[in-house]
């Protein structure tokens, strides 16, 4: 006897159980591991410990939330501006490196910070604010080299790029 | 209130976001944050061993794997979670905040996610430097709270799973979620000065490259030359191995170079003190391993001195037995430490006195210090002072 093949529906039926079982799985995995976590937390840490961690989170998003994004988006504001003159591609070129330098020069910041209060004199024994300065430097030359050779060889303003996978 | 959040929505808006942006990154970020998990897991397993953990000591170098894939995978995790947040920043500016009692719990989760995710990479990267400016420990913190990230993740994907799988691969048409049309041509703006999907993505993979480049040197030797940014270098140090206590900070210089000093080794009733001149007679192995520490910097030396388990067999104990190692040290969290009997039995642990064809420097643990295969750094004892067999 010829096996029944599943219609068009039934298979669509079935993939969103299938969703629908993975997603009850995955929430109550996850609601557990949170509950473990937070459970967890006051064994180790006292009430004056928990409170500051609960400070330090909250001053972390308001950081990122009340400043990072908005200092970015008001860059990112300037860059459009800047690059309006540009090829896409080139102008692409020099928002990439300026993120890269401005997260790069943040994590280097925070070094530079742990080095002047550090207490291990093993630890951060490099020059890092000379070492900031080439990073920046060599970015800075490969990001004008790039978009320089764009703006001589690349496509036209306002056409589109070249496909290519994320 | 609407009004004002629409204003400053509007303010925010970027043609570049788009479901489709923010599922990349989450995926990025989502493997990235599984590697730390498990790893980090891995390592306080070690640490702080449950009853069924298991002990590799093959290959040598394993905790230096994954210790420097855990630190390298967090400090990649940094541009990958801004871009995250970025991708999504709209979303906290919409009005009402909460609508039902379901959309209030999860608002309350991703709170939740965001700040302690927040939270756990900047003191992860901070700890590293070994400055810890916050009023709760870090060890702890770090472990509980990976717990929650973790579980965190696994509910929001389930709570976005839908559009997860409707945005996992590239489509053509307008996106849903997306502030301006984007195209399968790599979500081209129309504006122009803006950048493309693909652009902005390949942007923050440039960024977290660089990132990984100018600081991974310190796990991993080949990209030693591009280590910038790390608070560690390999080659540094006395001996060229860096340190992480000094004999000064564990407060153990007079002690450790006292010349009556002795190593005392002890199973049940019998106790055998042995002088430095009397370790140096027993026979001596010499093994390349690697010292990698747990905020993710490792150097691979070679080591010179008597096998653990010559010793366990001294005093007249089984070999499979667990030893509990204390170190002069007169106070800190690792003055004890404890030996399960796979490293007690594994011939390359030894009772270092040679460190790089040198007698041990003081900072290096002088006149004798643990060396295993595979262990975290904090447990490689350092200025003996007993080998309780148990």
């Amino acid at each position: 006897m010829k096996p029944e093949m599943p219609t068009k529906a039934e298979k669509t039926a079935g993939a969103g159980n299938a969703v629908k079982i993975l997603r009850i799985v995955l929430g109550a995995a996850g609601a557990a591991l949170i509950g473990y976590g937070l459970l967890g937390l006051p064994t180790q840490l006292g009430p004056p410990q928990l409170l500051g961690l609960l400070v330090w989170m909250a001053v972390a998003v308001l950081l990122h939330d009340g400043v990072i994004v908005p200092v970015s988006t008001v860059a990112g504001g300037g860059l459009t501006r800047l690059g309006s003159g540009l090829r896409p591609a080139s102008a692409a070129v020099l928002r990439g490196a300026l993120m890269t330098g401005v997260v790069v020069t943040v994590i280097a910041g925070i070094l530079l910070k742990a080095q002047s209060v550090a207490r291990n004199t093993s630890a951060l024994e490099g020059d890092y604010a000379a070492h900031l300065l080439w990073f920046w430097v060599v970015l800075a030359g490969l990001a004008a080299v790039l978009a320089y050779g764009i703006e001589r060889t690349g496509p036209g303003r306002g056409e589109r790029e070249q496909k290519t996978r994320p | 209130m609407e009004k004002l959040t629409n204003a400053l929505a509007a303010r925010f808006a970027s043609p570049t976001r788009s479901t489709r942006l923010t599922v990349v990154l989450g995926r990025w970020l989502g493997l990235s944050f599984t590697i730390c998990f498990l790893t980090g897991l891995f390592s306080h397993g070690l640490q702080e061993p449950p009853s069924w953990m298991f002990f590799p000591t093959s290959p040598v170098w394993i905790y230096q794997l994954t210790q420097g894939i855990h630190v390298t995978t967090g400090i990649a995790a940094i541009p990958l979670l801004l871009a995250k947040l970025w991708s999504v920043y709209p979303e906290l500016l919409k009005w009402p905040p909460v609508k039902s009692v379901a959309h209030g719990l999860e608002r309350a989760s991703i709170a939740l996610f965001i700040a302690s995710s927040l939270l756990q990479l900047t003191t992860g990267l901070i700890n590293t430097y070994k400055w810890y400016p916050w009023p709760f420990p870090f060890r702890q913190t770090h472990y509980w709270l990976a717990w929650v990230i973790w579980g965190s993740l696994l509910l929001h994907i389930a709570v976005k799973l839908p559009l997860i799988i409707e945005h996992w691969r590239t489509r053509s048409g307008t996106a849903a979620g997306a502030s301006a049309p984007v195209t399968d041509d790599g979500g081209a703006p129309q504006e122009p000065g803006r950048w493309s999907r693909r652009a902005f993505l390949a942007a923050v993979g440039v960024t977290t490259g660089a990132v990984v480049l100018t600081t991974a040197g310190q796990s991993f030797s080949w990209l030693d030359p591009f280590n910038l940014f790390a608070p560690r270098k390999m080659g540094t140090g006395p001996q060229a191995v860096p340190v992480n206590r000094t004999a000064a900070d564990a407060k153990v210089a007079d002690l450790a170079g006292a010349k009556d000093w002795t190593l005392t080794v002890s199973y049940q009733d019998t106790n055998r003190s042995l002088s430095l001149a009397e370790l140096l007679a027993l026979p001596q192995y010499e093994h390349e391993l690697p010292i990698a520490c747990v905020e993710g910097w490792s150097q691979t030396a070679i080591w010179r001195g008597v096998r653990i388990r010559d010793l366990v067999a001294f005093v007249g104990a089984p070999p499979s037995s667990s030893l509990r190692v204390t170190s002069l040290e007169p106070e800190g969290a690792y003055r004890t430490m404890d030996m399960p009997a796979t490293y007690a039995q594994d011939e390359r642990t030894l009772v270092a006195l040679e460190l790089n064809g040198q007698t041990l420097d003081l900072d290096h643990g002088y006149p004798a210090r643990i060396i295993a295969p595979g262990r975290p750094g904090v447990l490689q004892t350092k200025w003996l002072n007993t080998v309780e067999v148990l």
